[in-house]
Order: C-alpha cells, then sequence, then structure tokens
C-alpha cells in the first residue's frame, strides 16, 4: 500500500528523469566529434554546478550571518549591565568587521582608494587576517596548501558562531513588532543596495573624470569638478557619440517615448476591452495575442529586422506588391478622369522604401518593432484592472442612462488608475531605457538618425570608450526620468493606492 | 428545424455577451482576428525562413511552408556540419544560459517574495520609502549600471564567468517583482492568516501553507519574468561574457550572423528551438497572466 | 472548560480609545452573548481574547491563566470568522484538518475527528469540495465545523450569521445552540443583533460605545434593564420613552409628560416619593401597552388617549403608531383591535411594567 503508493507520486519524476538522461545519451551519440567547436559535457556541467553552489553558498552564508545579527538586535534583549556591556561590544565588533568588508570591497571595485597606507592596512585587516591564519596553517602542517584556504575561512566563521552563541546565552527573548518586517526586507536591500546604489555611486565618481580609452578606464584616471564640468559641457555642446548632438537626440527619444507609450496604451486598451467580455474562442486569442511578448527580443528584433530588408523584406514585397497593383488599376482607370490620376499618383507614393537608407523609415521601422512587442504587455495589465471593475457599476451607469463613451470616461478610466498609473509609469520608464529593439535593428543607423539617449550613451562607452562623459550622460538621463515620474505622480495624483 | 439548427449555431459561435448584437460579436472577432495575424505572422515567417534550403535563402516568396522545405538546418544547428568540419555549440549555449537564468530566476523570486510579504503585511517605518525607492531603481538606465557593474566584475575577476551575470540579473530583476507580488498579497485577505494563526500556525507557516499557495498565479508569473529577462538578455551579457565557450544563446546565435556568410537560415532554425519551449512556458502560464499581473492594484 | 476574565481590559487604536476598562467574568460552559451596535469594539474584545490584538492595558485571563502575552496558537481557542476566512485552496476536509495537522495529531485521529464534526454539522457529502463550490450557508456549517474538531476550550464567535439569510440565519441560530449543549463548552458569541442574543445566550453582555453597559440573564436585561441603552437597546420594536417630570402629589406620585401623565402604582411608588420635581425618563415597552377590549384583567392599568398615525398588521399581531402631543407612542396590539390612521383611541398602559430613568445620568431609578 506505502510502497504503490510512492511509486504512483514519484512516477513522473521518474519517467521525465529517465527520458532527460536517455534523450542527454542520444544527443551526445549524435553530435559528431568535429575539429572546431566546444561540445557539452559532463566536465563543463559539473564545473559550473561547482562553480554556482559554491557562490550560493557564499552569498547564503553571508546573508545568514547579517540575518543573526540583526535577529539579535531585534528579538534578544541584555539580562543585566554585565550582559549589556559584553552583547553591545561583541555587536560592535561584528559591525566594525562589516563595515571594514565593504570598504575593502569599495576600494577593490574602485569606489575610492585607500592604498596600502595605514588606513588600508586598517582596511584590510580582516581579510588579511584570514591570510595570515591560512599562512599559520600551512607552516604548523595543519593543512595542506589547498585546503588551507578553506579551513582558515571555517576557522573564522566559527568564532562568529561563538560570538552569536555567546551574545545567545546572555540574553532573553524581547519582542518586536516591526522587527520581522526588517529581518524579511533586508536580503533584497543589501543586494539592490550593493548592485544599484554601487554603481550609482560609482556613475557619479566617474562623471567627474577623464576616464576614457587613453586613460585604461579608471586606472590613469583624473578626478575633479573640473573634469566633471567638461563632460557636462562636451554633453550639451559637442557630440554625444560620433555626430548627434544632444539635442537632436532627446527630442527623438521623446518622440519614441512618447510614440511607443501611446500606442501601447491604447492598443493595449482595445486588446483588453475586447477581451474583457464573454466570448468565443477567448483564450486562443489570448495566447496568440501575447506571442509578441513571449518570443525572445532577441530573436523577435532579428526577425523584425530581416522583414524591413529592401528587398526580400515583407513590408517591402507587400509594399511593391500593392504598387504594382495600384499601378495596374491607374492602366485601366485611364479612361476615368480623376480616379485613374488618383490611382497613378498613389501608384508614384506607395511603393517600397528604403528602411535602412533613409532616416525617417529606419526610425519608422523600430518604431514599428517595439510597439509590435510592448502592445501585449498593456493589454494584460490593463485586462486585469478591468475584470477586477464589478459589472454592477456599468449596470449602475446604464439605469442612470450613461452612453457607452460616458460609461468609459466615467467608470472605466477612473477605477483603472490605480493600474494604469504605474504601468504608464514604468512604461515611460521602460520605453526610454529600451535600446536593444533599435541597437539590434538599425545599430542606430544610418548616421546615428535612430539614436534614442540609452544607445548613444551605449555606444559612448563601449564603441568610443569615454567612460567619464558616459557617467555624466547616464546621470542626465536618470534626472530627466526622475524629474518626469515626479511631475507625473504630481498630476495623476500619485502611488497612494499602492504603497499604502 | 433547419433555420433552428442555423440559427442555434450561429447564437453558438457569436455568444452573445449582455447586450452585443450579432453584427457587434462579429466585428469583435474579425478585429481580433486581425490583430492575432499580426501578432503571430512575424513568428511564423520565422519558421519559414528555418526550413528554407540553403539555396532559396533569399526570396521574395511569402509561404508559410517555403517550396522544398527541409530539415537541413536545424541538423546543422544541433548536430554541427560535417562540410565545416564544426560541432554545434547550440547545447553549450543553452545550458550557459539556463544555468544562469534558472539560478537568477530562483533567487529573485525567493528574495522578493518574503521582502513583498514584510512590504504587504507589516506597517514598518520607512515602509513607503522603501517602495519608492524600489521603483525609482526602474529609472536608472541599464547602460548606465553596466559600465561601473563592468568595472566592478572585472575587478572582482568575474568576466566571463557565469556569476556576474547572476548577481547582474538578479538584482535588476528583484525590485520589480516585489512591487508584483507585494500587490498580489495585499488581495489575499488578512482573516486567512488570523484564521490560521488560531488553528495553531506560526508565522512561517501561515507563510509558507497559506500565503505561497494562495499566490502561485504571482509567483509563477514573477519567476516567469525574471526567467525571460535573463533569457533573452544580449546587451549585458556582450560586454562582461567575452569567451565562446561561456556564452548565453542570445550571444551564441549571433555567431551565425557574423560568420562572413550570414547564415540566416541556422540563425532561425536555432532561433525556434530556443523560443519554442519558452513560448510554450509562457502561453501555458497565460492563464495566469491576467491575474498574476497586479501592478499596484488595489482589490476592486 | 474554562472560564475567561477580563480585567480592566483597555485598548487603545492610537489616541483613538476603542475599549474603555472592560471588566467581566464568563463562567465555564456559559454561553455568553456580546451585543452592540456596530463600531462598539465587540470584535476588538473578541480579537484581543483571541490574541489577534494586543491588550493595551489590563488583563485577559483563560481560566486561571494570564493571555496577555500568549500566542493565538497557545490558548487553546477555536475562533469562526465573519467571513467564515475558509482557505480557498483547501478542501472542506482540509480547512477542518488544518489545526489538527499542525498540532500533530495521528491521522486516524483526524479522520475521526472530521467525520464526527463532518456528520454534526451534516456537511459529509462536501468535504471533498473546495470553499467556493459552497454556499453561503455550507460555508457556515465548513467554518464551525474547522472551529469544533480542534475541542478548544473556548470558542469565540464574531457575528458568524450575519451574511445568512433571514430563514438560514434562524435555522443556523437553533443549530449553533444546540451546538453548545452537546459540546459544553464555553461559547462568547459577538453579534450586533439583540434577537439573537435574546435567542442563544445563557447570558448577554450589553456593550456601547467600548463600554460594558449590563451583564445578565436574558430575562433580567428584559424586565430590569441597567440604563435606558439597555433597555432600548433589548426588546423589538424598542421601548417608548417619554421625557417627565415626577410629581408627588400626597401619597399618590405621578410622572407628568406634558400632553399627558401617568399614575405609579402604589406598590412602586415609594422609590419616588422623595424626589418631586426631578426630570427622568419614563418607559414601557410597547408590548405593554394594551387596546383596553383586549387588556389583560388585573393589572394597575393607566388609560392614555391618542391619535393613530401609522398601523403595522403583522397577522399575529398589530403594531399601532400614534401621536400624543410632542410623544410618539408605539404599541403591539391584539390583532383583533382594527383602527384606523387618524382614528383618536384610547390605549392602556401596564403601570406594572414601567420603567423610570434618570433624564441626566440615563440609570434606571428602582
Ligand atoms: N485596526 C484598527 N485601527 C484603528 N481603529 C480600529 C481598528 N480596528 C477597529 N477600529 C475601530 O474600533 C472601533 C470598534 O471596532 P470593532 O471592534 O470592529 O466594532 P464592532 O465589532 O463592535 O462593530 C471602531 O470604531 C473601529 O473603527
Ligand atoms: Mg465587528
Amino acid at each position: 500500500m506505502e510502497k504503490t503508493d510512492f511509486i504512483k507520486k514519484n512516477l513522473p519524476t521518474i519517467l521525465w528523469g529517465a527520458a532527460l538522461i536517455s534523450l542527454y545519451f542520444v544527443f551526445s551519440s549524435l553530435i559528431a566529434p568535429y575539429s572546431s567547436g566546444i561540445t557539452l559535457n559532463s566536465k563543463i556541467v559539473v564545473d559550473r554546478l561547482k562553480e554556482i553552489g559554491g557562490f550560493l553558498l557564499g552569498i547564503f552564508g553571508a546573508l545568514a550571518v547579517v540575518e543573526i545579527y540583526f535577529y539579535q538586535i531585534f528579538f534578544r534583549q541584555p539580562t543585566n549591565q554585565t550582559s549589556a556591556i559584553i552583547i553591545r561590544s561583541i555587536q560592535a565588533f561584528i559591525a566594525i568587521v562589516a563595515i571594514l568588508l565593504v570598504l575593502y570591497f569599495f576600494n577593490a571595485t574602485d569606489l575610492f582608494r585607500i592604498g596600502d597606507g595605514g588606513l588600508g592596512k586598517i582596511v584590510n585587516a580582516p581579510l588579511n587576517l584570514q591570510e595570515a591564519l591560512k599562512n599559520a596553517l600551512i607552516k604548523s602542517k595543519f593543512a595542506s596548501k589547498t585546503s588551507a584556504g578553506t579551513t582558515a575561512s571555517i576557522l573564522l566563521s566559527l568564532v562568529f558562531f561563538i560570538l552569536y552563541a555567546v551574545i545567545h546565552f546572555i540574553s532573553k527573548p524581547r519582542a518586536s513588532k516591526t522587527g520581522l518586517a526588517y529581518l524579511l526586507i533586508l536580503p533584497a536591500f543589501i543586494g539592490v543596495l550593493f548592485l544599484i546604489i554601487y554603481p550609482f555611486f560609482f556613475e557619479i565618481k566617474l562623471a567627474f573624470s577623464n576616464a576614457s580609452l587613453g586613460t585604461q578606464a579608471t586606472k590613469n584616471a583624473q578626478y575633479g569638478f573640473i573634469y566633471g564640468w567638461n563632460n557636462f559641457k562636451t554633453l550639451f555642446t559637442g557630440t554625444v557619440a560620433q555626430d548627434a548632438k544632444f539635442g537632436a537626440v532627446l527630442w527623438r527619444t521623446v518622440l519614441w517615448t512618447v510614440i511607443n507609450v501611446t500606442f501601447h496604451v491604447l492598443g493595449g486598451m482595445g486588446i483588453a476591452i475586447l477581451l474583457n467580455r464573454k466570448l468565443m474562442f477567448k483564450g486562443v486569442y489570448r495566447a496568440l495575442l501575447v506571442i509578441p511578448w513571449a518570443i525572445p527580443t532577441t530573436i523577435a528584433a532579428m526577425a523584425l529586422r530581416n522583414e524591413f530588408d529592401s528587398r526580400y523584406g515583407l513590408f517591402n514585397i507587400l509594399l511593391g506588391d500593392l504598387n504594382a497593383w495600384l499601378l495596374n488599376l491607374s492602366l485601366h482607370t485611364q479612361g476615368v478622369i480623376g480616379i485613374g490620376n488618383l490611382f497613378h499618383w498613389l501608384a508614384t507614393v506607395i511603393g517600397p522604401v528604403s528602411w535602412k537608407q533613409d532616416p525617417f523609415w529606419a526610425f519608422v521601422s523600430v518604431l514599428i518593432s517595439n510597439i509590435w512587442l510592448g502592445i501585449p504587455f498593456m493589454a494584460i495589465v490593463i485586462l486585469g484592472g478591468l475584470q477586477s471593475i464589478s459589472q454592477e457599476y456599468y449596470e449602475a451607469a446604464e439605469i442612470d442612462g450613461a452612453s457607452r463613451w460616458q460609461q468609459f470616461r466615467n467608470i472605466t478610466l477612473p477605477l483603472l488608475s490605480p493600474v494604469l498609473t504605474p504601468a504608464i509609469i514604468l512604461g515611460v520608464v521602460w520605453t526610454f531605457n529600451k535600446f536593444d529593439i533599435i541597437y539590434l535593428i538599425t545599430q542606430g543607423g544610418p548616421q546615428e538618425k535612430t539614436d534614442i539617449l540609452v544607445s548613444s550613451m551605449y555606444k559612448a562607452a563601449f564603441q568610443f570608450y569615454r567612460y567619464g562623459f558616459t557617467a555624466m550622460f547616464a546621470l542626465v538621463i536618470f534626472a530627466i526620468l526622475f524629474v518626469f515620474t515626479l511631475v507625473y505622480l504630481k498630476i495623476s495624483g500619485g502611488l497612494k493606492s499602492a504603497t499604502e | 428545424m433547419k433555420p433552428n439548427l442555423i440559427s442555434r449555431s450561429l447564437r453558438w459561435f457569436f455568444y452573445r455577451s449582455h447586450g452585443d448584437s450579432p453584427f457587434k460579436t462579429l466585428l469583435i472577432h474579425l478585429t481580433l482576428i486581425v490583430a492575432c495575424a499580426i501578432a503571430v505572422y512575424p513568428a511564423l515567417r520565422v519558421i519559414t525562413i528555418s526550413l528554407r534550403p540553403n539555396d532559396t535563402l533569399l526570396t521574395t516568396d511569402l509561404r508559410i511552408i517555403p517550396q522544398n522545405a527541409t530539415l537541413d538546418n536545424y541538423k546543422e544547428v544541433l548536430f554541427g556540419s560535417p562540410e565545416k568540419n564544426r560541432q554545434s555549440d547550440f547545447f553549450l549555449w543553452i545550458w550557459n544560459s539556463l544555468s544562469i537564468v534558472l539560478v537568477t530566476s530562483i533567487i529573485s523570486v525567493i528574495l522578493a517574495a518574503v521582502s513583498a510579504y514584510a512590504f504587504s503585511r507589516f506597517k514598518f517605518r520607512g515602509r513607503s520609502a522603501g517602495l519608492v525607492f524600489l521603483l525609482t531603481t526602474q529609472m536608472i538606465p541599464a547602460g548606465m549600471l553596466l559600465l561601473p557593474l563592468y568595472i566592478m566584475i572585472a575587478k572582482l575577476k568575474m568576466i566571463n564567468t557565469s556569476l556576474g551575470l547572476i548577481i547582474a540579473y538578479a538584482v535588476t530583476s528583484v525590485p520589480l517583482t516585489i512591487w508584483m507580488l507585494k500587490g498580489y498579497y495585499d488581495t489575499i485577505p488578512i482573516d486567512l492568516e488570523e484564521a490560521a494563526y488560531i488553528d495553531g500556525a506560526s508565522r512561517f507557516t501561515v507563510f509558507t501553507n497559506i500565503i505561497l499557495p494562495l499566490s502561485t498565479p504571482a509567483l509563477a508569473i514573477a519567476f516567469i519574468f525574471s526567467f525571460m529577462g535573463g533569457w533573452s538578455e544580449y546587451l549585458v551579457a556582450r560586454v562582461i561574457l567575452q569567451k565562446n565557450a561561456i556564452f548565453t544563446w542570445p550571444l551564441g546565435i549571433f555567431t551565425y550572423a557574423q560568420q562572413f556568410t550570414v547564415s540566416w537560415g541556422q540563425f532561425s532554425a536555432a532561433s525556434v528551438l530556443i523560443a519554442i519551449p519558452v513560448m510554450a512556458l509562457f502561453l501555458y502560464t497565460s492563464k495566469w497572466l491576467v491575474s498574476g499581473l497586479t501592478l499596484g492594484s488595489v482589490k476592486g | 472548560m474554562a472560564s475567561v476574565t477580563f480585567q480592566n481590559v483597555i485598548k487603545n487604536f492610537g489616541d483613538v480609545k476603542v475599549i474603555k476598562d472592560l471588566d467581566f467574568i464568563v463562567k465555564d460552559q456559559e454561553f455568553l452573548v456580546l451585543v452592540g451596535p456596530s463600531g462598539c469594539g465587540k470584535t476588538t474584545a473578541l480579537r484581543m481574547l483571541a490574541g489577534l490584538e494586543e491588550v493595551t492595558s489590563g488583563q485577559i485571563q483563560i481560566d486561571e491563566r494570564v493571555v496577555n502575552d500568549v500566542a493565538p496558537k497557545d490558548r487553546d481557542i477555536a475562533m469562526v470568522f465573519q467571513s467564515y476566512a475558509l482557505y480557498p485552496h483547501m478542501t472542506v476536509y482540509d480547512n477542518m484538518a488544518f489545526g489538527l495537522k499542525l498540532r500533530k495529531t495521528p491521522k486516524d485521529e483526524i479522520k475521526k475527528r472530521v467525520q464526527e464534526a463532518a456528520e454534526i454539522l451534516d456537511i459529509t457529502h462536501l468535504l471533498d469540495r473546495k470553499p467556493r463550490q459552497l454556499s453561503g450557508g455550507q460555508r457556515q456549517r465548513v467554518a464551525v465545523g474547522r472551529a469544533i474538531v480542534r475541542e478548544p476550550k473556548v470558542f469565540l464567535f464574531d457575528e458568524p450569521l450575519s451574511n445568512l439569510d433571514a430563514k438560514l440565519r434562524v435555522q443556523m441560530r437553533a443549530e449553533i445552540s444546540k451546538l453548545h449543549q452537546r459540546l459544553q463548552t464555553t461559547f462568547i458569541y459577538v453579534t450586533h443583533d439583540q434577537t439573537e442574543a435574546m435567542t442563544m445566550a445563557s447570558r448577554i453582555a450589553v456593550m456601547n460605545k467600548g463600554i460594558l453597559q449590563q451583564l445578565d440573564t436574558p430575562q433580567v436585561l428584559y424586565d430590569r434593564p441597567a440604563n435606558l441603552f439597555v433597555a432600548g437597546f433589548i426588546g423589538s420594536p424598542s421601548m417608548n420613552f417619554f421625557p417627565g417630570t415626577i410629581v408627588v402629589k400626597g401619597d399618590a406620585v405621578e410622572v407628568d409628560m406634558d400632553s399627558f401623565s401617568v399614575t405609579i402604582p402604589e406598590g412602586l411608588a415609594d422609590t419616588y416619593k422623595g424626589m418631586n420635581g426631578r426630570k427622568v425618563i419614563f418607559g414601557i415597552r410597547p408590548e405593554n401597552i394594551h387596546d383596553p377590549n383586549f387588556a389583560p384583567v388585573n393589572i394597575h392599568d393607566q388609560r392614555v388617549q391618542a391619535k393613530v398615525d401609522v398601523t403595522e398588521l403583522m397577522g399575529n399581531e398589530t403594531f399601532l403608531y400614534m401621536l400624543n402631543g410632542k410623544n410618539t407612542i408605539v404599541a403591539r396590539v391584539d390583532p383583533r383591535s382594527h383602527k384606523r390612521v387618524g382614528e383618536d383611541v384610547e390605549v392602556i398602559f401596564n403601570m406594572d411594567r414601567l420603567h423610570i430613568f434618570d433624564a441626566e445620568t440615563e440609570e434606571a431609578i428602582r
């Protein structure tokens, strides 16, 4: 009974496992050993698993140390004066070690340079200690060269463990209403702070430097207010990438953002309204309509890029056919005054365009692509919002004699605003910063005429290696978005409902 | 008998919702069908190109199944090519991408699920500020983080390792995921948790036995978002990964486009092979999309 | 099996004082109903007892144990929520078994207890369903079932019937009473509906604005309300109140209401003899006002003139709304007394059942 239950429960898992393993063997026997290229083999897999496993262990270990530290601060209290002194000094000691480690990290990653002087020695102390311990272990033949590092780390962790245990045993529990909340948000915030705030400060620092290829990035870079000023001046007077000027690119970015978000919201709203009713095949429509969102962006971008090919792309083939059809029509209607000429005129206007060479059409091509990609997301967000609006409001409005438009204006839009406000803000911010489509489809060409701010910035950094300038550029972009959001929140009444 | 049947089946087709006339319903169906065609066609074209034989790649033919359709491109992508004496890197790229993106998504969903719970259920000092801060991080252009991140990862000697990318991806997806999950948790009545406390549950049990199962849609969507974000990411990967052996697939398939002769056939075949499982996953979860994607929406 | 003690319990939400000095004892095996208008703090009191809300000051005891700092799960209580709070992702069986599973009860035992509870509540056939597949009444039963499988010391109910329709409510009322008799445990039941309170309770605690007004058996509450609020809250339709003045005329004591006056019967008059000129509120229940043709015999009667304003025929009885000067008189009379709107009538007050309250303190004067 128990046994059959076990088999029944785990049979799918076992079958999946077996299928995957046999698939692996089938493929590895099929893949012929040619001279160039690399085959995925078990060694690669194991190495990666080791690498990631060690990394995760390190991250979660470090998080655990931090969490226990704060747990003890929030949820334990000293029993008497002596224990208070001991606990506080242990906590202060750990805090100092943590601060030193953070400083070390900043030092090692160039946010600032402490050098090897007195301060440097202090900052490096925790790691030097590990190094010293390691050497001592090797000397005393306590551990081999390979395992000494690990052993030293384990020993040091043990010290932390003991310190925590001491605190635990000379303290008593205490209630905290909000302590748990802080413990819960801590891991995410440590991550976000380190990897968003750190680069942010780094960016500010870089903005006031002349870092470039010539200075070997930050190695020989000079820092000072004057460099910042120069970068700032260059941004508004000089060229942002190769030839483009800031004003023109900013204007194009605004166009890019406004056109995209407008179409996303309108298109999304239209689709959502059509789908928000009882309808045959609703599930099928919904599934098909989210396909542009489901396709990996890189693939979608490359597929669309091909469709904008001047000879073999879908758009020009269709436009060519349309042109031929119009010409044909004008031939047949030649006799009819007006109409014949009209068709002839249309045929001269409508026809294949050069998506790659003409800046206007190139910009249109990236717009079409990004609009196509972005509508499904808005449609789904708005559909979710629409579905949460009770049908009763509409029935009440209908009884009051409201027209469809009035219902939309007075019920749908206001009730949708808690969903629409963040969606539009995020839409604008993302579109403003979204340049993978541009980068993949036109590379900003021709002559940087389809670049937006962020793609120019990417070029400035990774094609022209103007690091200091790029940093200033990035700060200005951030400031623009920040001001936009503040203004939008002021106008739209804010995110109260969402952050409450 | 017959008219009745026809009208019945017509009514069946134009399932009439409140107040929609059959004509309007027909129009709605037509609009949706056109919209679906626009949404699907470019994707179908990728499949078309992947099926073309190498000598007719460039054609103005608009048929979905091309003439002389062949699976040669797929074969070369999967198993390498004897003529070029070249092995297939396809599985290597997939493995690289998968190992990075799966770990990323798992980390970011765990971190976000836990902190979103705190944001949804606790009143603590700095709560609103924290939420606004998370939203602000979305305004930092990815390109802006890229340069310092690159320098940092270089200094930490993590260029050409998967770890650099894992860090970069996880952190960029966490803020938005927190927002989404917080919005979803807010719609779960607090009564349920209190009932569980009285039933004998601890906070942890409540989280794992009540909150998590009830937010499956949102968790699934959060996972899919992180996954999709990292899965097709190109620009950050291009900066951090420079060796063939560590390439993720977006970098990998561009090697088809950058060889002396651009092999669109293989590029498309690889794209199809990569896109189809992801799209299947996405479509499978699309039933949750509508309910799970709560961007700070409040319970109506 | 447990008693519950509230000792000088105070609860503030920030600056808002929600519960002001709650002090009472719920005896073992008692069915105590906590009744009062919406927003008076009943739910808050119950939640403090359940451990879902902290006590600002004072003590709550279950048996002899002070539970102020005890977690809800360790208080050995069960609670039925107004919204039922059934776990949507679990079947009815799992909903009921959840608490037992958390307490590591053996599987067979869980099965037995859930089956038993399901049989008591007649929901055996629903055990495999999810809550959203149930009707309101069925959900209510499951919520009760979830409480009883735990076999707790104290059952807490927070307006469990307010989301049901009228007929179902009457039925469930009887079932909960039966359940109490069967389980012989302490029940604490919160409601704003005085009919529920009167029909189910062994004792009723009436609350208003965070203050306990009176705690006694339903009959005492009805017969001898301690103050104006209790008198008005208990009984339907509400008691008639007429502001007036006590006038002592030799041996006789009268209450003067401007447009009419009444004489207090001899047996009761002693209390009020020394209160000449005192402002009071005279109260009498609608059921103690009669049509002269159908008035009971052997009562101290008092005839009062009035003009019929509205009549409500209920079939088994008739409500008369009458005007006398500025006063409205509501009477619940025999259905055979056919009065027409606008008619001038004479009604009889049964003066044995009068209530007199101080106009200022609103306390009953006895
Ligand atoms: N969490 C809270 N914060 C602030 N005020 C509250 C809270 N809960 C209840 N109140 C207030 O306390 C008063 C009593 O509420 P409650 O106990 O729910 O009343 P009842 O159950 O008797 O209707 C109400 O005025 C309500 O507004
Ligand atoms: Mg209440």
